[in-house]
C-alpha cells in the first residue's frame, strides 16, 4: 500500500466537471505512475484540457478529485506547483517586449538562479528569444512556451498539446527532448491529437471521448503484439470461397470484391501462406495495427451505440 | 507573503507606457488650466457684475430715502398749514385752543380730585390727559359741523380736514403736557410765544411720529430710526420757516404745489450732505479725498433729484402713491425680469475658478484619463490575462492566487498614487506660479482636490479590479467595470448642469438627478471651497467603496475556476 502511494504521482478519482449540455468531464479515473509518460488523446472538446486544468488546480471539480504527489490538486494548488511544469494549450504570453524578458521574468517567478538549462533548451530548439513576443510565429511561440516550462527542470511535466504549430522537423526534436526528460526519470502527462507522437513517447495513452475515458491503451503491449491483420483479394471467386471455408479468423468480409481481412498470430503466418499458395491472388497487404487503429476500432464500436448523437 | 516582485515588475513593464502618457496628459492639462486661468482675470467680469448689483441696491436705498424725505416735507407743510394759519388767525384760535386745553383739562383734573381725594399721578394722570385730548378733538369736529356760523374759524376747518383724529389727539396731548409743565407761558396772550410753543410741540410730534414709522420698517435699529427721525425734525423746522416766510406775503394762499420745488431742493441738499458726512472725512483730508467725496455726494444728489421727479411725474399721471414710489425707486435689477435679474446676480456671485478647477477639472476632465487608465489596467491585470491565457505562466509557478491578486492590486494602487503625486506636484507648482495663496484657490484647497480625485479613482480602481477578478472574459470585465465607470462619469457631466455650482441661467434642476447615479458625487468640491468639513464624509465613503471592492475582488479570484 505504502509502496503504491509512492509510485503514484497523479491520481484522478471520479473526477467530474459538468459544464452542462453534455460538456465537461465525467467520472474520470486514472493514475500516472512515477517515471511514466501518460498520454491523452481525443477530439476537440472531448475534455483533455479540462482534465489538465483540474490537475493544475485551476478549476474546482464538482465531484471527485485529483491528487498530485498525494496532495489535493485544488486545495493544495500552490504546493503542487513546486513540482510541476506546465505548457498551456493556448499560447498567449504576458504583455512583455521579447522572449528574453519573458523567460527572465518567468525564471524570477520560478526562483531559478541559473539560466544554463534554459540556454541549452533554446539552442536545442533553435529558438531566437530576442524576437518580439507579439510578432512570433505560432511555432516560435510554442518553442518559447516549451523552454519556459522545461527550464525549471521539475519532476512532473504537464503538457497540453505541446507540438501544436511545430514543423515536422521540430516535432522530431521535441520528441527527442521528451525522451531526454524520460531518461531523467520525470513523470510526464501530455495531451495531443497526433496518435503517432503519443505512440512514440508514451507508455500508456488514454482515449477521452465526450468527457469519459473510453480506453487506456498500453502502448508497449500494443507495439509488441503478435496479432496482425492481412487484407487479401482473390482473382478467382472459387479461391475466395475455398478460403472462406478454412479456419482463419475473418474480421472483415467483402464478397463483392472477393476480399477478406484475416487476423492471425505471427506463429500461424506460415500456415496462411501455405494455404494461399494454391490460390491466385490480386494482392496481400498487412493492415498496420497501431494506436490509431486500436482507438478507431473502439470508437467505431462506441458510435454504433450512440449513432443518433451525431445527427 | 502576498507579494511577488517578479509579477510587480512584469505589470510595470506591461503598463508603464499607459501610465506615462496618462500622467503627462493630465499634468499638462491641469497646468494649462491653472496657469491660463491665473493669467486671464476672469473674475474681473464677475466683480464688475457684482458691483453693478451692489450699486443698484445702494441706488435703490438712496432713492427710497429721497422719496421718504420728500413725502415728510410735504406732509409737514400740510400740517403746518393747518396749525400755523390758525395761529396767524390770532385771537380766535389763541383763546379757543387755550380755553379748550385749560378748562377741559382742569375740569377733568378737579373731577378726579373730588372723586379720589388726591392729585392724579402716573397712569391716572395719563388717562385724564387722553380723555381731555379726545374731548377737545370731539369739540373741534363738532365745531367743523357748524361751518359759517362761527366767523374766523375758516382756517381751522382746513386743518381739521388735513388731520386725522389720532394726529389731532396726539397733538392735543402734547399741548396738554406743555400746559402742565409751564402754565404761565401757556396762558400768555402774546401770539409769538404761543406760536413758538406750538412749533416746539410740533417738532417733537414730528420726531416721535417719524421715529415710530421708521422703527416699524424692516432693517431699522433704534439708532438708525432716531437718526432718521432727527433729520425729519430738521426738515420740519425748515418747512415751517419756509411756510412762515411765504405766508408773511400778503397774497399768500396755501397750496401744496407751491411747496414741491422747495421740498425737492431741500431733500436733494439733505441727501448730498448726508452722503458727504458718511465719508467721515478727517480734518487733514487731502483735496483729492475731498473732491472724491464731493463727487459721490453730487451723484447722490442727482439720483435723489431723478427719483423725486419720477415720483411726481407718476403721481401727476394718476398713479397711486405706492405705485409711483415703486416706479421711482426701481434700480436696474428691478427693471429687468425677475428671473433674469436673479440669474445675473448669481452670475456675479459665481466662483468661476472653483467651477472650472474644482467641478470640471478634478471631477470630470482631470479624472477622465486616469479612469481610462484604471479601466484598461485593472482589466489587463487579471481578467485580460486569464482571458488570453497568459495568466497560466504566472500560476504554473509557485505563486499563490492570493499573491497574484494582491500584487496586481498593489501595482494598480501604487501606479495610481504615483500618478496623482505627479498631478499634485504640478497643481501646487502651477498655483505657486499664478500667485500662491493669493490665487482664487489656495494650496490647502488644491491639495484637498487632489486627495479627493485620488480617493475617487481609488474607489473606481477597486470596482474595476473587482470586475476584473470576478470575470474570466475581458468583454464582461470591461463592459461591466469600465461601462459602469464611464456611465458614472457621464452622469457627473450631465449632473453638472443641475448642480448648484452652475449659475441658474444655465441650470436645469431636474438634471441634478444624474448626480445620484454617480460615485463622483461623493467627491464634494463645493464643500471644500466653502470651508466646511462635509467633504470628509464623502472621502470616507469613497475609501470604503475602494477597500470593500478590492477585498471582494481578492476573495473572488481565490475561489473561481480559471480557464488556463
Amino acid at each position: 500500500m505504502e509502496e503504491e502511494k509512492q509510485e503514484t504521482v497523479i491520481k484522478a478519482e471520479n473526477l467530474t466537471k459538468d459544464y452542462g449540455q453534455g460538456r465537461g468531464i465525467f467520472d474520470l479515473n486514472f493514475e500516472v505512475k512515477k517515471g511514466e509518460t501518460f498520454g491523452f488523446v481525443g477530439t476537440n472538446g472531448s475534455g483533455k484540457t479540462t482534465t489538465i486544468r483540474n490537475i493544475m488546480g485551476f478549476i474546482k471539480p464538482q465531484k471527485g478529485h485529483v491528487s498530485v504527489l498525494g496532495q489535493h490538486a485544488w486545495e493544495k494548488s500552490y504546493e503542487i506547483k513546486s513540482h510541476v511544469s506546465y505548457i498551456p494549450g493556448e499560447i498567449a504570453f504576458p504583455d512583455l517586449n521579447n522572449g528574453i524578458t519573458f523567460l527572465k521574468n518567468q525564471a524570477e517567478l520560478l526562483g531559478l538562479k541559473s539560466m544554463d538549462y534554459a540556454n541549452y533548451l533554446i539552442k536545442k530548439l533553435q529558438l531566437d528569444p530576442s524576437a518580439n513576443l507579439k510578432r512570433m510565429s505560432k511555432g516560435m511561440k510554442q518553442k518559447t512556451a516549451i523552454v519556459a516550462a522545461l527550464m525549471s527542470d521539475k519532476e512532473i511535466l504537464i503538457l497540453d498539446e505541446p507540438t501544436t504549430g511545430l514543423d515536422p522537423l521540430m516535432r522530431e526534436t521535441f520528441i527527442k527532448l521528451i525522451f531526454e526528460q524520460k531518461a531523467k526519470g520525470k513523470t510526464i502527462l501530455m495531451s495531443s491529437q497526433m496518435f503517432d507522437e503519443l505512440e512514440q513517447t508514451c507508455d500508456r495513452v488514454a482515449l477521452i471521448y465526450n468527457g469519459r475515458i473510453v480506453d487506456i491503451a498500453d502502448v508497449n503491449a500494443l507495439k509488441n503484439s503478435t496479432m496482425k491483420q492481412y487484407k487479401i483479394e482473390f482473382l478467382e471467386k472459387e479461391d475466395y470461397k475455398r478460403f472462406k471455408r478454412t479456419k482463419f479468423k475473418v474480421v472483415r468480409d467483402q464478397p463483392q470484391y472477393t476480399q477478406v481481412t484475416v487476423e492471425i498470430d505471427d506463429k500461424d503466418v506460415n500456415r496462411l501462406f501455405k494455404t494461399l499458395a494454391k490460390s491466385k491472388l490480386k494482392f496481400i497487404a498487412e493492415i498496420k495495427f497501431n494506436l490509431e487503429k486500436h482507438f478507431k476500432d473502439i470508437l467505431a464500436n462506441q458510435l454504433k451505440g450512440e449513432e443518433n448523437v451525431f445527427q | 507573503m502576498f507579494f511577488s516582485k517578479a509579477l510587480f515588475k512584469q505589470s510595470m513593464k506591461a503598463n508603464w507606457v499607459k501610465w506615462l502618457s496618462v500622467t503627462l496628459a493630465t499634468c499638462v492639462m491641469l497646468a494649462i488650466v491653472i496657469i491660463v486661468l491665473g493669467s486671464l482675470s476672469i473674475n474681473d467680469i464677475r466683480d464688475s457684475l457684482k458691483n453693478v448689483f451692489t450699486q443698484a441696491d445702494q441706488e435703490s436705498v438712496l432713492k427710497e430715502n429721497a422719496i421718504d424725505s420728500y413725502d415728510a416735507y410735504l406732509t409737514t407743510t400740510d400740517f403746518e398749514n393747518g396749525i400755523v394759519s390758525i395761529t396767524s388767525n390770532a385771537l380766535a384760535w389763541n383763546y379757543y385752543l387755550r380755553g379748550q386745553v385749560t378748562s377741559t383739562y382742569d375740569a377733568n383734573k378737579t373731577a378726579y380730585e373730588t372723586e379720589n381725594g388726591a392729585q392724579p399721578e402716573g397712569e391716572a394722570l395719563a388717562q385724564i390727559q387722553n380723555q381731555t385730548a379726545a374731548e377737545i378733538v370731539q369739540n373741534l369736529r363738532e365745531l367743523a359741523g357748524q361751518v359759517g356760523q362761527i366767523p374766523g374759524f375758516e382756517d381751522m376747518l382746513a386743518m381739521l380736514e388735513n388731520l386725522s383724529d389720532e394726529q389731532l389727539a396726539q397733538f392735543m396731548l402734547i399741548l396738554i403736557r406743555t400746559y402742565e409743565q409751564n402754565p404761565t407761558d401757556f396762558a400768555s396772550s402774546d401770539n409769538a410765544t404761543l406760536i413758538a410753543a406750538v412749533n416746539e410741540v410740533y417738532y417733537d410730534y414730528v420726531y416721535e411720529m417719524a421715529y415710530e414709522t421708521y422703527l416699524a420698517k424692516e432693517d431699522q435699529t433704534p439708532e438708525s430710526a432716531a437718526s432718521a427721525a432727527a433729520s425729519a425734525e430738521e426738515l420740519a423746522g425748515k418747512a415751517v420757516v419756509q411756510y412762515q416766510t411765504l405766508s408773511s406775503q400778503s397774497s399768500f394762499v396755501y397750496s401744496q404745489e407751491l411747496f414741491k420745488p422747495y421740498a425737492q431742493t431741500e431733500v436733494n441738499e439733505m441727501i448730498k450732505s448726508q452722503v458727504l458726512q458718511s465719508f467721515n472725512l478727517p480734518e487733514d483730508a487731502t483735496d483729492e479725498q475731498r473732491s472724491e467725496a464731493e463727487q459721490y455726494a453730487v451723484a447722490a444728489k442727482v439720483i435723489s433729484n431723478t427719483a423725486i421727479s419720477t415720483y411726481e411725474l407718476w403721481l401727476s399721471e394718476g398713479a397711486t402713491a405706492e405705485d409711483a414710489r415703486i416706479e421711482a425707486t426701481a434700480s436696474i435689477t428691478d427693471q429687468i425680469d425677475e428671473k433674469v435679474a436673479e440669474a445675473l446676480s448669481e452670475l456675479g456671485n459665481m466662483d468661476i475658478y472653483g467651477l472650472i478647477i474644482g467641478s470640471i477639472f478634478y471631477r470630470i476632465a482631470g479624472i477622465l484619463l486616469p479612469m481610462v487608465y484604471v479601466i484598461m489596467v485593472a482589466n489587463g491585470l487579471l481578467a485580460g490575462q486569464v482571458d488570453s491565457g497568459s495568466m497560466a505562466y504566472v500560476l504554473s509557478t509557485p505563486t499563490k492566487r492570493r499573491t497574484v491578486s494582491t500584487t496586481q492590486m498593489l501595482y494598480l494602487l501604487v501606479s495610481l498614487f504615483a500618478m496623482f503625486a505627479c498631478v499634485t506636484a504640478v497643481s501646487v507648482v502651477s498655483i505657486w506660479i499664478v500667485g500662491g495663496n493669493a490665487f482664487a484657490i489656495n494650496f490647502g484647497e488644491i491639495l484637498l482636490f487632489n486627495l479627493g480625485a485620488f480617493l475617487t479613482m481609488f474607489a473606481f480602481a477597486g470596482f474595476c479590479f473587482m470586475c476584473s477578478a470576478i470575470f474570466n472574459r475581458t468583454k464582461y470585465s470591461l463592459s461591466i467595470g469600465g461601462g459602469i465607470s464611464i456611465f458614472m462619469l457621464v452622469c457627473t457631466i450631465l449632473g453638472l448642469f443641475g448642480s448648484s455650482v452652475v449659475p441658474s441661467a444655465m441650470r436645469i434642476d431636474q438634471m441634478n438627478f444624474f448626480n445620484y447615479l454617480s460615485l463622483i458625487t461623493l467627491f464634494d468640491t463645493t464643500s471644500i471651497l466653502s470651508g466646511g468639513l462635509n467633504y470628509l464624509i464623502g472621502f470616507g465613503a469613497l475609501a470604503i467603496v475602494g477597500i470593500v471592492t478590492f477585498v471582494i475582488g481578492t476573495f473572488c479570484f481565490d475561489k473561481k475556476d480559471l480557464p488556463l
